[in-house]
């Protein structure tokens, strides 16, 4: 099988993940706990040392503001329903800003929302290509704007956003800047500082080469305090048990029950793999192989491509179209006689594909990774060759 | 409930039933899977013998081509768009009040088979397609229930009623040395799909159908009131145009076999080993179904491009088929893999994409 799935989840992982797993569960595979026996005590301090690296890879302030999700969707829902459930219902409607590109793990929970009247929502179009403009962002701030909620890279397009520039713009404005770094996690270069971020979303299962049912969301310090957020989920938080809600305390007022510890630990081994091989040159091989499959297909008229030529401006994903099939069905054939795995459809973004003028059916998503070769792309070019006539 | 038996009268005036008889049926539940051709016929019979409790499921409405052969039916319940199995439970309360009738509108399958026939007494087989008759064959087997298989296309007709051989070998059947070799014994596999004929590609005539199933309801009859000498232990094969009547020896076959199913006891179709699973594509009127067909196995899409001829636009080339079929009045567009995958287009519900499958491509 090869495997050009990896906007879905990265597979392989890195090699020492699995084996790092094996290890936790064979010898330190028990309940965490800060004052329990020398194996709670040895997981925990796992947790806290993965805790420490990502918020290290991604420029935070400080590790206890990272919190553990069980993946990209939970650490969202957590973030943007603690908010807007918590400190700003208070009366007046909150206006949220969103965009276009938005995967439904964005999209969804704040379209419910809006639809419940809890906040006024704005998405702000994107251009040709998939690029977000900063100014419309900026445009479409008003008085009671408190928060933009957008991704980093389109899941669909690939498109790498401005996040730069908009986060700057939050910050001039005093809002919250909500970033979801599904598809950048682990391949671009994030910087909470740098960047303006106030609240950063991301899987453990994708770029960062983790199992699932890993994910993490950092909450800053321009963020209310814990207690005026809604918790996500409220139970055991390992410490702190006198109290008779969740303590206010980061990380634990938002990790009630028994962490994903074999996860986390598997988590662990995929940031180093990834710190070890250089981020910006795997971005560079992925992007390598996008410009191949570019290079190739955008000038046959049997194909379709969608976003822009320049693979330096996407991550490793790319859709495309062919002449005379249907997504789903180029998805089946590709799978059942080519033994390659692509993703049809929606890609779990509608706004976009609506935007593409793909929707319903959608496009077929391509999107190597980083144990992804040449060869293997030369193989799937020659399938859609052949699957084209 | 209580019964009057004097409408029994001539069937207890049958030595081998008797009021003995008579009251065993009356005591019975009965699993009908399927009420088409062959579950509506079961379903009357049974239904007007007295056995106390059918439970009759069927995922299907009832269709106008379907009144040529499928007899609990008839042209109001066409209009009113009524679920096979609703109809069915409706009729034949108005034929005998006395027995309780289940109707359950649901697709039979690995999930919901051992929910279905725990309690029951004999499982009679009305389906359209062999993975589900493998699904009951280990339901039949791991709860050790009696399974009366039939099926029928054109003008030919099997039926096999199987006592099987139970955990602990102490069912009344095994003591009376009368255990029977299941399905899998005979039949490994499920045929790939797209092999062999169906009713809706092949046609069917009502009489091949209605008599294969009065064979079943007979062998559940003998089963139900413990005739176990009496009960058939030959695969029975009838064509009834050439006349053409055959019945298998097949008792070797569990004593010569490795059988997964009754020997091994590993339920590999309970446990989803081999089950198609159907998914809606997201923002589509479509639903695609994943078949797992054997190691490396491809259907051959000429033979199946020539029996879809006729129903419809068939294009094919080597990687997929596509066939533009018109089903009850509605559109379907079905477009299959050489894996047995299959993209049903017209519909989001999976038991319409189920039928569809099951009734031109088979399985």
């Amino acid at each position: 099988m090869i495997y050009f799935d990896n906007a879905a989840t990265s597979f392989p992982k890195a090699p020492t993940v699995q084996k790092t797993m094996v290890k936790f569960l064979e010898e330190d595979a028990a309940n965490p706990g800060r004052a329990g026996h020398r194996m709670a005590v040895r997981a925990e301090e796992m947790i806290d040392a993965v805790r420490l690296k990502l918020t290290r890879l991604f420029e935070g302030v400080s590790h206890e503001r990272m919190i553990f999700t069980l993946n990209g969707t939970d650490a969202l829902n957590m973030g943007i329903k603690g908010l807007i459930q918590g400190v700003w219902d208070n009366g007046t409607t909150p206006h949220i800003i969103t965009t276009v590109l938005e995967h439904n793990s964005v999209s969804r929970p704040l379209q419910a929302m809006a639809d419940r009247k809890s906040i006024e929502l704005t998405r702000v179009d994107c251009d040709d290509q998939g690029f977000v403009d900063p100014a419309s962002i900026h445009a479409a701030i008003k008085p009671n704007t408190r928060m933009v909620v957008m991704t980093h890279c389109s899941n669909v397009l690939g498109t790498i956003q401005d996040i730069t520039a908009i986060g700057q713009i939050t910050r001039e404005h005093e809002l919250l800047f909500f970033v979801d770094a599904a598809q950048t996690a682990g391949v671009v270069q994030i910087s909470i500082k740098k960047m303006n971020i106030d609240l950063l979303a991301f899987p453990g299962h994708k770029s960062l080469l983790g199992p699932t049912g890993t994910g993490g969301l950092y909450v800053g310090e321009r963020c209310p305090e814990p207690q005026q957020m809604n918790p996500w989920r409220e139970g055991g938080t390992g410490g702190d048990s006198a109290t008779p809600t969740q303590p206010n305390l980061f990380p634990y007022y938002f990790e009630g029950g028994t962490p994903n510890t074999v996860g986390i630990a598997g988590l662990g081994a995929g940031i180093d793999w990834v710190l070890e091989h250089d981020m910006a040159s795997t971005l560079a091989h992925e992007q390598m192989l996008v410009q191949t499959l570019i290079d190739r297909l955008a000038d046959d008229e049997r194909f379709t491509l969608y976003g822009p030529r320049d693979a330096s401006k996407r991550v490793g994903t790319v859709v495309l179209n062919v002449e005379g099939y249907e997504p789903s069905d180029v998805g089946s054939i590709l799978d059942d006689s080519f033994e390659i795995a692509v993703r049809p459809g929606l890609h779990c973004a509608p706004y976009i594909h609506r935007r593409l003028g793909t929707f319903p059916a959608g496009s077929v998503r391509v999107s190597p990774g980083a144990f992804n070769t040449l060869e293997e792309m030369n193989t799937l070019l020659s399938a859609l060759d052949e699957i084209a006539g | 409930m209580s019964h009057n038996l004097d409408r029994y009268h001539r069937q207890m005036l049958l030595p081998a039933i008797g009021e003995a008889g008579q009251k065993k049926l009356l005591n019975s539940k009965v699993l009908v899977l399927g009420c088409g051709a062959l579950g509506t016929v079961i379903a009357n019979m049974l239904g007007r013998a007295g056995v106390g409790h059918l439970v009759i499921v069927d995922r299907d409405f009832i269709e106008m081509t379907n009144l040529q052969r499928q007899v609990l039916f008839d042209e109001d319940d066409v209009r009113d768009g009524i679920p096979k199995a609703e109809a069915a439970k409706q009729k034949l309360a108005k034929i005998n009040s006395q027995i309780k009738i289940t109707a359950v509108v649901d697709d039979v399958n690995h999930t919901n088979i051992e929910k279905l026939a725990q309690g029951c007494d004999v499982i009679v087989d009305g389906v359209d397609n062999f993975e589900t008759r493998f699904i009951a064959n280990d339901a039949a087997v791991k709860l050790g229930i009696p399974y009366v298989y039939g099926g029928a296309v054109g003008t030919v007709g099997m039926t096999y009623a199987i006592l099987p051989h139970t955990e602990f070998g102490n069912s009344a059947w095994e003591q009376a040395g009368r255990a029977t070799p299941c399905l899998r014994c005979i039949f490994e596999q499920a045929p790939p799909p797209g092999m062999n004929p169906t009713c809706d590609t092949a046609g069917v005539l009502g009489p091949a159908v209605s008599i294969i199933s009065n064979f079943q309801v007979t062998e559940t009859i003998k089963i139900l009131t413990g005739n176990w000498d009496a009960v058939r232990d030959r695969l029975l094969s009838i064509d009834i145009w050439d006349n053409d009547i055959r019945q298998f020896k097949v008792a070797r076959a569990y004593d010569v076999g490795e059988c997964t199913c009754c020997k091994k006891r590993d339920f590999e179709f309970i446990d989803g080993k081999f089950s198609s699973s159907t998914t809606t594509l997201c923002g589509r009127n479509a639903v695609q179904m994943t078949q797992k067909l054997g190691n490396g196995e491809k259907l051959n899409f000429n033979d199946i491009a020539k029996r879809l001829e006729a129903h419809g636009t068939v294009k094919a080339n080597k990687f997929m088929l596509r066939a533009e079929i018109v089903d009850n009045g509605e559109p379907y567009e079905l477009t299959l893999f050489t894996d047995g995958r299959a993209i049903v287009k017209g519909t989001k519900i999976a038991n319409v994409a189920k039928s569809i499958y099951a009734k031109y491509i088979g399985g």
